[in-house]
């Protein structure tokens, strides 16, 4: 790791006024993955700008919806009672993600930012678009087991590998940010980018932006959730597949439905042309089965992962009949 | 070897900042550059400059603990190279093994993923400092009793994992602890006696 | 007369320093002025280095020195246990990527490791071959490693195929693999005049000092190995690495000592691994099941600078009995590193072999431990001469009841519970244990002092297995002391000649001469007892005194007693005495049944229950033999569920180093174990009737999973690991 200079900051306009000055400023909160970053030169960083003792990790829970602060922890966040009993699929996902330890140091805004885990992004010998733009991408023809068949372009094809951003996507949650030009608002699901020419380039974080809250808008369906996560060993690792569903059921039928998925595409995955199939619906597995068939309608399968575009289906259905009842 | 050890006197640093090309572009330094240079002491953990090392105290096993080191230094490598507290253990320095788990403010870390510098204030509870005298924690005693451990080298980190797994409420049943112990791997596997270890110790420490 | 504790399940008596920290580790101990060493590798697999420019790293704070190979001296390459064929920083050959290609030494690791990153180096790269499917030349037998040749052939074993009434042919294979103990390599070399010291993560003390002493052309008594523990090795610290040697040469350089951590990505590279293998066999039978022919040709992944095979295939030529076998063990060396021993290499071709074995009972339909039965041999397959006291028949009776085998449906497929189906599969499980070399011969000292207590003293080393244990029961036992009265010293090179503990070795080779030692102080003080006028024994024939709990007693008058502490007191010295005794190779046994759980939409895999039976003779320690078991079985989980090393197909570097990538079971994994042992003493065993064994549990662990899907679902997956994306 480069020696970087450190700054710890006591508010967040301090925060965002010492990043926007300092040249090669970076945030650190939580640091579990920044550190890697730095450590495998995946990123380098001159100074890192200390938020962790902001005041920015409270948890409220009010009519209009579920607030987290930016630095409130996994756990934290995971053990909170109105998280469990309200939404149910954030605190499966939290508590699906990482390890306890890490998810007693790492924070709700460092997980929307953490960075793919592909193998090639890792590795600083290696080229790789999203580490150095232009230098190309060797999981195309290489080792793409873990990657994503959705989403991806010519020039890069990793996952996202946040549980958290999966289950507030399907929650239709808000980034809350503020930068050098003041406070604004993001929808997650319009934070994290594709590839497409700029793989290097993995939300619409600006310079100097700071994560200050994560808003989840109260939904009472939001009861019957549920994260469904498939991975190479029972725990302690990052998806393979992975489903965060919301289910509202009238008679029946279908009220709405919201699907995101992890995984499988270059960022937190939503499919509303999915959900549609759904919609209106009597819930079954045969109607399930068609929502699968269409969420990976444009699937691009690579050599190595191939079987997503079956696996995240059968898993749609073994989430989705599960929350429905069916079985 | 390990430093004297001193008695706290806030987080102070005597640094000398020389990088002037960072000074000048970031106001947040200019009252650091300034104490620095009177020589006077700044309460509150403070800016360093790229390059420069600080002096800090990390509160480590009930004690104040006085180091200099660079901010890129891992609390994992301030514990293990500065304080000689080499109990700790670096498997992978990313994470991903969990034999650098030690205990800050009562919750359980990983310590390869966190800077010494911004540990300062903290109560850091390392296997070393586990032990009351001659008297091992229960979930020592535990270990030895489950044979929980073959080589040795996952052991700190399971065993402070352990402590915070139990005080957490995570150690109901077998397949709770099973789960909530996943963050600590071990390679000789002695993975069902560990299981056993924390299942017995648990009922130890409710007692 | 004392409770033998050899045999009893004695708790592990270091148990208290490692589960405190207090256990000092060869990167733990202190070195005063050390300097950190970090190594720059080579980011291509095949070329040459052109140009090395330190410049930069040199500017960085805090940085002594950085050598290439224009700073090195020559080196003599040792052989084995040196098994890479050549010392980088020799020459701007490129053989691998993660080559070293230069050491940088500074103040701090984290000035050392920048630094290394600062270090520019240019190269002349050519297009590698990354795997054995790209190679372009044909697959070639190598010569004999060690004297093993590559090929074996009894009767007519073509011939027997083909004639066969029954045949089963199939190809196995699986990847490369890497050992990832959780402690990292560490070497700490320190130079004193031409006298070097070398903490070191050894399996083998005084095989570092063999390499060290040939590669720096030193007399062996002028270098000196510690290794008091080590955080596990699984073959992968039982060679020497050139991280090793590269330290030992930069801390002569430098004057200074030098420490040398590799970081995780590193020991992707550096320090061996489970080399990738294909396996072709064919077994021809009768249309009862019994074994008429054997053809196996099997290929594993060589290196360019390393023809030696280690993924062998004794288990097919010799675990069952076979008139007509044919194994050829060929290679083909891609431009990677160079393979090694990891934990039971007989691991990999041994999956193929109790696969095929499966297939053929499913085919002929008996079951599959009645087929085993039937092939069992009692006499070595090569030699013709008896196996004594093999008990393999035993384990499978003891395991098969225990797990309940005759109540196993009769069909795959057959048995659902909920979303899952179950199956249960078994295998034999088999491993050879080695002899330390006989020269010198290993021996052990035993030391009583004027307080009675005993410190044995044996160059062997305890990678986890729990060798200060067992010694110690060995030495409270012969010598009629308790336990807390004997203490071990080893792990360090100075001390009284034993071999690497790998190979499953150590028990086998370490517990006769410790027990030599430890009769023989027993005899020496009764001696000095009997002959001291001052004893309560003086004048008892020497044959009459028994010792007990720390005392001496007449046979027939327990009143007249002596201690050891008063009479070494009385004798005003140290009684010290030595013993050695050769071991010879030889055999354990076990079988392993498991029940497995497959998702039937999803494909998971669960292994949820492991039933285990060995035969290794005498069971020294129970509880650390059933943590071999324990270990053995969740090894065999990752063996045939996870683990995978990926080497990129165009760079030929390594994708996945780390341990986020390349995945090892965790503790959500790992089933219950309920494991048994035969414990029957060997009779040709030279270590009080025990045999050697940490290897033997994991060798039949895939297979027996694998045939546990198969019987699940129908499904047999021949490519290792099975993940769930061959189940759907």
């Amino acid at each position: 790791m480069r020696a970087f200079g450190y700054t710890p900051v006591r508010d967040p306009a301090e925060a965002v006024r010492v990043a926007r000055q300092t040249p090669g400023a970076a945030f650190i909160a939580g640091g579990t993955d920044l550190l890697n970053l730095m450590r495998d030169g995946a990123q380098r960083h001159e100074h890192l700008v200390d938020i962790s003792g902001l005041d920015l990790a409270s948890i409220t829970d009010s009519a209009s919806g579920l607030r987290v602060g930016g630095l409130a922890r996994m756990r934290q966040v995971a053990e909170h009672r109105s998280v469990r009993e309200r939404f149910p699929v954030l605190a499966e996902a939290l508590e699906a993600s990482a390890s306890p330890q890490v998810r007693n140091m790492a924070t709700i805004g460092g997980n929307l930012l953490q960075r793919t885990r592909c193998g090639y992004f890792r590795d600083a010998a290696s080229a790789c678009n999203k580490r150095v733009p232009g230098s190309g991408c060797p999981a195309l023809e290489g080792w793409n087991r873990g990657h994503a068949v959705l989403g991806g372009s010519e020039h890069c094809i990793a996952t996202h590998p946040s549980d958290l951003a999966v289950a507030l996507l399907a929650l239709d949650a808000v980034v809350h940010l503020l930068g050098p030009d003041g406070p604004r608002q993001v929808p997650v699901g319009g934070f994290h980018l594709r590839p497409g020419q700029a793989p290097h380039v993995d939300t619409v974080l600006r310079p100097a932006e700071l994560i200050t809250a994560i808003e989840v808008p109260r939904r009472a369906a939001a009861v019957r959730s549920r994260y469904l996560k498939l991975r190479d060993r029972a725990t302690f690792e990052f998806a393979v597949v992975s489903i965060a569903a919301v289910l509202e059921l009238r008679g029946g039928r279908v009220r709405d439905v919201r699907l995101a998925f992890g995984g499988i595409a270059t960022t937190p995955w939503r499919s509303p042309e999915a959900e549609a199939v759904l919609r209106g619906e009597p819930l079954t597995v045969a109607a399930i089965e068609r929502a699968g068939r269409v969420l990976v309608r444009d699937a691009v399968p690579r050599p190595h992962n191939g079987f997503k575009v079956e696996l995240v289906q059968r898993a749609l259905v073994e989430l989705l009949s599960g929350l429905g009842g069916l079985r | 070897m390990p430093e004297p050890s001193r008695p706290a006197r806030g987080h102070t640093r005597r640094t000398v900042l020389k990088s002037t090309a960072v000074t000048a572009a970031s106001t947040a330094f200019l009252p650091v550059a300034a104490h620095a240079e009177a020589e006077a002491n700044v309460v509150g953990p403070s800016a360093i400059a790229p390059g420069e090392s600080a002096e800090i105290t990390l509160s480590v096993n009930g004690r104040d603990r006085v180091l200099t080191v660079e901010p890129r230094v891992t609390l994992l490598d301030a514990l293990r190279e500065r304080l000689g507290l080499t109990g700790t253990k670096k498997g992978c320095d990313r994470g991903e093994c969990g034999a650098c788990t030690v205990l800050v403010d009562g919750e359980r870390v990983k310590s390869c993923l966190t800077l010494a510098v911004m540990r300062q204030g903290s109560d850091i509870t390392t296997v070393e400092g586990l032990a009351d005298g001659d008297r091992l924690h229960p979930v020592q005693e535990a270990f030895i009793r489950h044979d929980a451990f073959q080589c040795g080298a996952c052991t700190s980190g399971q065993v402070m994992s352990a402590v915070a797994c139990i005080r957490e409420g995570h150690a109901g049943s077998p397949a709770e602890i099973r789960e909530w112990m996943s963050g600590n791997l071990c390679r000789c596997a002695c993975y069902q006696n560990i299981v056993d270890a924390v299942a017995d110790a648990a009922r130890e420490v409710r007692r | 007369m004392n409770v033998e504790l050899v045999g009893r399940p004695v708790a592990r008596v270091d148990g208290r320093a490692k589960v405190t920290g207090a256990a000092r580790y060869p990167a733990d101990d202190p070195v005063p002025g050390a300097l950190h060493g970090f190594l720059v590798t080579s980011t291509v697999a095949r070329g040459e280095v052109v140009r090395i420019d330190p410049s930069q790293a040199l500017a960085h704070p805090g940085v002594v020195a950085v050598y290439t190979h224009a700073d090195l001296p020559r080196l003599t390459v040792p052989t084995f246990p040196y098994i890479k064929g050549f010392i980088p920083l020799q020459g701007t050959a490129v053989h691998h990527a993660g080559q070293p290609v230069a050491i940088v030494l500074a103040t701090t690791l984290e000035q050392a490791r920048e630094a290394a990153n600062l270090v520019r180096v240019d190269y002349r790269a050519e297009p590698p071959t990354a795997s054995m499917d790209d190679a372009t030349e044909p697959p070639h037998l190598p010569l004999p490693f060690r004297g093993r040749p590559n090929e074996i052939t009894r009767g007519d074993a073509a011939a027997a195929w083909e004639a066969a009434e029954v045949r089963v042919e199939a190809r196995y294979s699986s990847p490369t693999r890497h050992h990832n103990p959780i402690e990292p390599h560490a070497t700490t070399a320190q130079w004193e005049g031409d006298r070097l010291t070398v903490h070191e993560t050894a399996q083998g003390v005084n095989l570092t000092r063999s390499v060290l002493s040939t590669a720096f052309g030193l007399p062996p008594d002028r270098i000196r190995v510690l290794a008091p523990f080590l955080g596990g090795g699984f073959g992968a610290k039982g060679p020497v690495w050139p991280h090793t040697i590269l330290t030992v040469a930069a801390a002569r350089l430098a004057g200074r000592p030098v420490r040398l951590v590799l970081t995780r990505a590193q020991m992707f590279t550096l320090t061996g691994h489970r080399a990738e293998f294909r396996q072709h066999l064919r077994i021809g039978a009768t249309r009862q099941g019994k074994l008429t022919a054997l053809v196996e040709t099997t290929t594993a992944q060589l290196s360019r600078t390393e023809e030696s095979i280690f993924n062998e295939s004794d288990s097919s030529s010799t675990l069952y009995d076979c008139p007509n076998v044919h194994v050829r063990q060929e290679g083909v060396p891609p431009d990677l590193a160079s393979s090694s021993y990891m934990r039971s290499p007989e691991t990999t071709a041994h999956f193929g072999l109790e696969t095929a074995l499966d297939e053929l009972a499913w085919q002929v339909g008996v079951d599959p431990v009645e087929l085993r039965k039937l092939n069992h041999t009692a006499v070595d397959q090569e030699t013709g001469s008896p196996i004594a006291g093999k008990r393999l028949l035993d384990c499978y009776r003891i395991a098969a009841e225990a797990f309940g085998w005759s109540r196993r449906a009769p069909r795959p497929g057959a048995t659902q519970d909920g979303d899952e189906h179950v199956g249960w599969g078994m295998a034999t499980e088999a491993h050879t244990f080695a002899a330390a070399p006989a020269d010198p011969p290993v021996t052990a000292s035993v030391t009583v002092g004027a307080d009675g207590r005993a410190v044995v003293r044996i160059a062997t080393q305890d990678i986890g297995t729990g060798t200060y244990t067992v010694i110690g029961q060995v030495v409270a036992d012969a010598m009629g002391v308790p336990l807390d009265a004997v203490t071990a010293v080893i792990g360090d090179s100075a001390l009284p000649y034993a071999g690497v503990s790998a190979g499953s070795a150590t028990i086998a080779s370490v517990t006769g001469p410790v027990d030599r030692a430890a009769r023989a102080a027993r005899d020496a003080v009764v001696a000095l007892a009997v002959a001291d006028p001052r004893s309560p024994l003086a004048g008892v024939p020497a044959d009459e005194v028994v010792t007990a709990h720390g005392h001496l007693f007449h046979v027939r008058d327990r009143a007249r007693r002596d201690s050891y502490r008063a009479v070494v007191g009385r004798h005003g010295a140290p009684v010290e005495t030595t013993g050695s005794l050769r071991n010879t190779p030889g055999h354990s046994y076990g079988a392993v049944f498991v029940e497995v759980r497959v998702h039937a939409r999803l494909g998971s895999v669960r292994v949820t229950r492991v039933v285990t039976a060995h035969d290794m003779g005498r069971v020294m320690n129970r509880r650390t033999a059933r943590g071999q078991v324990l270990g053995g079985v969740t090894w065999g989980i990752g063996h045939a569920l996870m683990e995978h090393t990926v080497h990129d197909r165009h760079t030929a570097r390594v994708v996945n180093a780390n341990l986020s990538g390349y995945l090892v079971p965790v503790c959500a994994d790992a089933p219950a174990v309920e494991s048994h042992f035969v414990d029957h003493p060997d009779p040709a065993s030279t270590a009080l009737g025990a045999r050697g064994f940490g290897e033997t549990p994991i060798t039949g662990v895939p297979a027996a999973i694998g045939n546990a899907v198969y019987h699940a679902t129908g499904r047999r997956v021949r490519d290792l690991p099975i993940t769930r994306d061959k189940l759907l």
